[in-house]
């Protein structure tokens, strides 16, 4: 084994129709997986994203206006959340920076108290390349979150998705079970590290409201427009193969007001089709545990 | 204007003399047919030890840490998922296909490779790696190594070129001639084919596009999906109309990670089910184009 080892060396190239498909229990055939990612930015550091460049374009310390953009998504956005999914019935994947338990316990418990799964995403929001000791910060995480919710989080996406070439190893050295990070299929597949392999599960930075409505611009009702032909294809698809379709929101883009309507409407639309399952990502790693681990006795 | 030359390769004045369109001797496709539709899919292989070539998601604070993992997988996607939703577009509506593919991804990814050889594609130069060519240590090794890796994979050398990101020195339709390359695609200054000097033998340009370019349409200008559909109709018809008295070529760009994707892939199939009827117009593969041009078109001056 390479060390460390590049993503060529924890997995070989597959092609998708190449493989047997995947079969969800029953009926289903599709599973629609929302994240909803809670973060904590830190007014002492330059904010994570930016709206609004200040004027003449230098980046500002302390850049308050962005704290309160980011804020306001824990005060209010959070909340038209919470609404919808109670209603729904819907428990999504949390992906929270663990500092929210320390900082935003209101929201945190509000999280704990609807069943959410809380996934592992870094102690605070920043590139992980910067962390000057990120085993220390991945074990500090998880354990904040499970002594906050009494249970260790099994799935682990970086903060922005950011990894370095050792993160899948300190992650499983740490006891995590999945990752997102690796956007690179429609299915779950296991990756190589060096205590065993790790299940990734198809994550998005398509079907996400950072790349869709902070970088690309795209005008609100876009959000809906790109899930519903997402949704669409991949529905279709599911036919013959299991599908996931993932996305992945963040209360002060997707909780604003003008913005909220077409993430109701999302679920409004999906819901309309037969064999759909909301899982969070824990009940999709238990899925595919349990139907990988029948394939492996089928073979033997 | 005079413009200082540059010590080797020549000016792009001195490879072609400018010519509007109007002026030209029409040019006649067979049976009556008044335009080209070729289709260019291109296959990468990103260095994960690299800085990506393009990002969908920056990192949180701005900057651009390496490793990139998150969005060389984004790429990934495309190779492991996202060109099989292209092929089977393709091979609905029978579209030959040309596969314009780095010369490591070659080697990387031979499933792909196989389904163009198995359908009898037709696989064009795109540099050894996704990399400037004015960044490439030796031209002359990169486009050669580029044509024996494809000559090894699929048993024909390339007949075409289009440089990474469609970069070229001053000198590169010169080595591409001396290299035995019949045309490139990086002059995208035309409707039609045109003859360029080289050092060596002329070589043919045949137009490419920017303009229908899933690169340059999502991720420099952020368009939703559904106008890449809108802007080739809108090419389509406009260049379809142009085309009445002398014929035109039409090129559409894409790359598996962007419009193989589940939410733009529609978007691409629509195009061809709009344009796969029209009687009089062919598609075609570039070395399809090259081979007519040079039976009808002008002789290099």
């Amino acid at each position: 084994m390479p060390n460390p080892m590049i993503p060529k060396d924890r997995a070989d190239y597959s092609a998708i129709v190449d493989r047997p498909p995947l079969k969800l229990p029953g009926k289903a055939r599709i599973v629609f997986w929302t994240i909803v990612n809670y973060e904590v930015w830190d007014i002492a550091k330059p904010m994570a994203r930016q709206l609004l460049p200040a004027p003449t374009g230098v980046p500002l310390m302390p850049d308050v206006v962005h704290w309160a953009f980011h804020e306001y998504g824990m005060r209010v956005g959070c909340w038209r959340f919470h609404e919808l999914f109670k209603k729904l019935k819907i428990k999504p994947t949390l992906a929270a920076n663990a500092r929210i338990c320390e900082d935003y316990p209101r929201v945190a418990e509000e999280a704990k108290r609807d069943g959410w799964e809380f996934m592992g995403h870094a102690y605070e929001q920043g590139p992980i390349h910067k962390e000057a000791d990120q085993s220390g910060m991945i074990r500090r995480t998880l354990d904040i979150m499970e002594k906050y919710t009494g249970k260790r989080p099994v799935g682990w996406l970086g903060p922005g998705l950011t990894q370095t070439l050792e993160t899948p190893d300190l992650l499983t050295a740490a006891g995590v079970k999945y990752i997102g990070d690796w956007v690179y299929d429609d299915e779950p597949t296991v990756i190589r590290t060096t205590n065993g392999p790790l299940v990734t599960l198809p994550y998005t930075i398509e079907c996400n409201d950072i790349p869709m409505m902070l970088i690309q611009h795209h005008e609100s009702d876009y959000l809906l427009k790109r899930t519903i032909d997402q949704f669409d294809r991949l529905y279709a698809e599911s036919r013959k193969r299991a599908k996931i379709c993932a996305l992945a929101i963040h209360p002060y883009i997707s909780g604003q007001p003008h913005r909220i309507k077409y993430l109701e409407a999302i679920y409004k639309y999906v819901n309309k089709h037969q064999g759909v399952l909301h899982w969070n990502g824990a009940q999709i790693l238990d899925w595919y545990q349990s139907i990988t681990g029948k394939q492996l006795k089928a073979a033997e | 204007m005079n413009f200082p030359k540059p010590a080797v390769g020549m000016l792009p004045n001195d490879r072609l003399d400018y010519s509007p369109i109007v002026k030209r001797k029409p040019l006649k496709l067979p049976k009556g047919a008044r335009m080209v539709v070729w289709t260019i899919t291109n296959v990468e292989e990103w260095d994960p030890t690299q800085t990506m070539p393009r990002t969908v998601l920056t990192p949180p604070a701005g900057g651009a840490p390496m490793p990139d993992i998150p969005n060389w997988c984004w790429h990934e996607y495309g190779n492991r998922v996202g060109f099989w939703r292209l092929l089977s577009v393709y091979d609905e509506f029978k579209i030959p296909g040309v596969m314009n593919i780095n010369g490591v991804a070659v080697e990387a990814y031979p499933d792909i490779v196989k389904a163009g050889v198995e359908r009898n594609w037709e696989f064009i130069g795109h540099g050894f790696t996704q990399r400037n060519m004015q960044k490439v240590e030796n031209e002359r090794a990169d486009i050669r190594k580029s044509a024996e890796v494809l000559a090894k994979a699929t048993g024909k050398r390339p007949r075409g070129w289009l440089g990474p990101g469609l970069t070229e020195t001053w000198e590169t339709p010169d080595i591409l001639a001396e290299e035995g390359y019949d045309y490139v695609a990086d002059w995208v200054l035309d409707d039609q084919p045109v003859w360029m000097k080289t050092r060596a033998k002329p070589i043919l340009n045949i137009p490419y596009t920017q303009e229908c370019n899933d690169v340059a349409m999502m991720l420099i200008q952020h368009h939703k999906a559904s106008e890449f559909y809108e802007r080739a109709m809108d090419q389509f018809e406009q260049i379809y109309k142009d085309a009445k008295s002398s014929a035109r070529v039409m090129a559409i760009s894409v790359h598996p990670y962007i419009m193989g994707a589940p939410h733009r892939a529609k978007y691409f199939r629509k195009i061809y089910e709009k344009i796969r009827k029209k009687r009089d117009v062919l598609f075609w593969t570039g070395a399809q184009i090259a081979d007519w041009f040079v039976k009808v078109g002008p002789k290099p001056a």
